[in-house]
């Protein structure tokens, strides 16, 4: 994607961060921890994330000294098991799919973005995991994986998340974080059991009005007290058929850094909200106030504002459903066509449907409908296509632009916010007639 | 000259060795950011004595991704204890917005406070190389 902002995948990273702490780096990257004599891996979590991820067992583990990187990540960087991703941050581990990649109608855990806010954990064994429910409940619960897929119905969902954060590249002036361009968005086949069944099971009270999520990926900072990210959801959304607690992707297990072996996934909300390496759900009876539920994270202004302006952090509400968005899939940006070209993508909203997507080559003056799928199931993005002849040789832009059910339409302009949430505007692809 | 990376003094283990490491850590941060600047001094005037430097060796000491300048490596030292410089370098920040960053980091993160001219030259480099402007971005 030469004319995208984005950025080379750079290697080098991963070796040096092995050089500089080779204990710390095992942690960080492989969820490694070593036995004193810092030769080999524990059992469990690391080693069976590093197996995972070379694609086989490993015989000779217990041979394995500190801070060793196998051979076959010798050319690969941070992103082992991720096809094509740009990395935008190694530690904390964030990485986007440019949008040419995210062309299948569903997402392969390949190309899943990564959006990590602290150090994933060391023990990610589906065999000892467990789940605690509490807070206001009738009836607290532990429970294993094999504990939710024995109680509970399974169920396989496409659920579309997008970080809530996707875009904020190009706001100006700059907001900050990470600076994702298009491809903080995905939607993966998800295996797990209803999080409204786990509730009901436990019996939510009457005064009950948020939830509240704990992961186990530790605090940047390695303080022990404190949690990377800690977010909630009203409790009407957490009672909704789509949401799961979800134990498996694309038919096999949930990738090391897109939170395995439990996570949650709340589709149509900021990603935030879909709790990575899942330990623990507590119902309250106040808006959860973890770690990024309060200041500015994950809010935005409750008015609209000039770009640049500054707002007191109590004019922020939090963001709730994602607003309707597209993107182009196919073709890639910068590419060089024949006048026929076949223009596909997918198209999503919040806790809506999408009702259009129409495309334009002429910057916006004349627009075509696209033929538009509609989800695989509630909670799934919906694929698009269009069929476009450019008149003659020369370069054009392909615009999309969605509505959704309730008629909201893409923008043109940023809806600026000082923490760059919420860009929904059009994606445009150049192309080249030749 | 190379220099090395500051080590990554916080490792996660149990959760008193954590307590531990983080403790340690913060008492370190400080010795980290003086050792880093005192490396790079020496490079330089190693540098000038020598008189025989090449391009490459006359170049800055290498920070990850960040650019070189003034202010660099206490930027470095301090704000790769916790994350990655590919973070800082993302950002495209005026020196106000810098400065609050910067508090946040020790009033929520656990960042060794910054103070006086060390806080100076960190807000100096973070304003000129990644300000509003942008020189330094999309990462190179």
């Amino acid at each position: 994607m030469p004319m995208d902002k984005s950025w080379p995948l750079e290697a080098p990273y991963l070796h040096a961060f092995f050089a500089a702490d080779p204990v710390a780096a095992d942690h960080a990257f492989f969820g490694r921890t070593s036995y004193a004599d810092r030769r080999g891996f524990l059992r469990g979590a690391g080693l069976a994330a590093m197996a995972a991820m070379v694609g086989a067992a490993i015989p000779f583990h217990r041979n394995m000294p500190v801070g060793f990187i196998p051979a076959v990540f010798a050319d690969e960087a941070v992103l082992v098991g991720k096809d094509g991703l740009t990395l935008l941050n190694d530690r904390p581990l964030n990485a986007e799919t440019p949008p040419h990649l995210l062309d299948d109608p569903i997402t392969p855990t390949p190309r899943h973005f990564i959006r990590n806010n602290g150090i994933p954990p060391s023990e990610a064994d589906p065999d000892t995991w467990t789940l605690t429910i509490d807070g206001l409940v009738d009836r607290p619960m532990t429970l294993s994986i094999a504990d939710l897929q024995s109680r509970f119905e399974v169920v396989t969902l496409a659920l579309a998340i997008e970080c809530g954060g996707n875009g904020r590249a190009f706001f100006e002036p700059p907001a900050r974080g990470n600076q994702w361009t298009y491809g903080a968005v995905a939607c993966s086949e998800w295996t797990g059991v209803r999080l409204k069944d786990v509730l009901g099971a436990a019996g939510v009270q009457p005064n009950v009005v948020y939830t509240a999520h704990v992961g186990a990926d530790g605090h940047l900072s390695g303080q022990p007290d404190k949690l990377p990210i800690s977010r909630g959801v009203p409790i009407a959304k957490a009672m909704t058929d789509n949401v799961l607690i979800a134990f498996g992707q694309n038919g096999g297990p949930i990738h090391p850094m897109n939170g395995a072996p439990l996570r949650l996934v709340v589709p149509g909300w900021p990603g935030s909200c879909s709790q990575k390496w899942l330990r623990r759900i507590s119902l309250r009876d106040v808006v959860h106030d973890g770690a990024k539920m309060t200041g500015t994270s994950y809010r935005v202004p409750s008015y609209k504002i000039e770009p640049g302006e500054k707002v007191d952090k109590t004019e922020f509400v939090i963001i709730e459903r994602m607003p309707v968005k597209s993107l182009i899939t196919h073709p890639a940006n910068g590419v060089a066509v024949g006048r026929a070209v076949e223009v596909r993508g997918h198209a999503w909203s919040g806790d809506r449907m999408v009702a259009a997507v129409d495309v334009s080559y002429d910057f916006g003056a004349t627009w075509i409908p696209a033929a538009l799928d509609a989800p695989a199931n509630d909670g799934a993005w919906q694929n698009f296509r269009a069929n476009v002849v450019l008149p003659a040789a020369g370069y054009y832009e392909i615009w999309a632009r969605a509505t959704d059910s309730a008629g909201m339409m893409q923008p043109h302009a940023i809806d600026w916010n000082p923490k760059g949430y919420l860009n929904n505007t059009m994606h445009r692809v150049a192309l080249r007639v030749s | 000259m190379k220099t090395q990376r500051p080590r990554r003094v916080l490792v996660r283990t149990t959760k008193s060795r954590r307590s531990i490491a983080w403790t340690v850590g913060r008492v370190f941060v400080d010795v980290i950011a003086v050792l880093v600047v005192a490396v790079c001094v020496a490079a330089g005037e190693d540098s000038e004595e020598a008189g025989t430097v090449t391009a490459s060796q006359s170049e800055s000491p290498n920070f990850g991704i960040l650019v070189a300048g003034d202010g660099a490596a206490e930027t470095y030292a301090y704000c790769i204890v916790c994350h990655s410089e590919r973070l800082v370098a993302q950002q495209g920040l005026t020196r106000q917005d810098w400065e609050e960053v910067i508090e946040l980091m020790v009033e929520e993160h656990g960042m060794a406070p910054l103070a006086g001219p060390t806080l100076d030259r960190v807000l100096g480099y973070l304003s000129t190389h990644y300000g509003p402007d942008r020189p330094n971005f999309p990462l190179q």
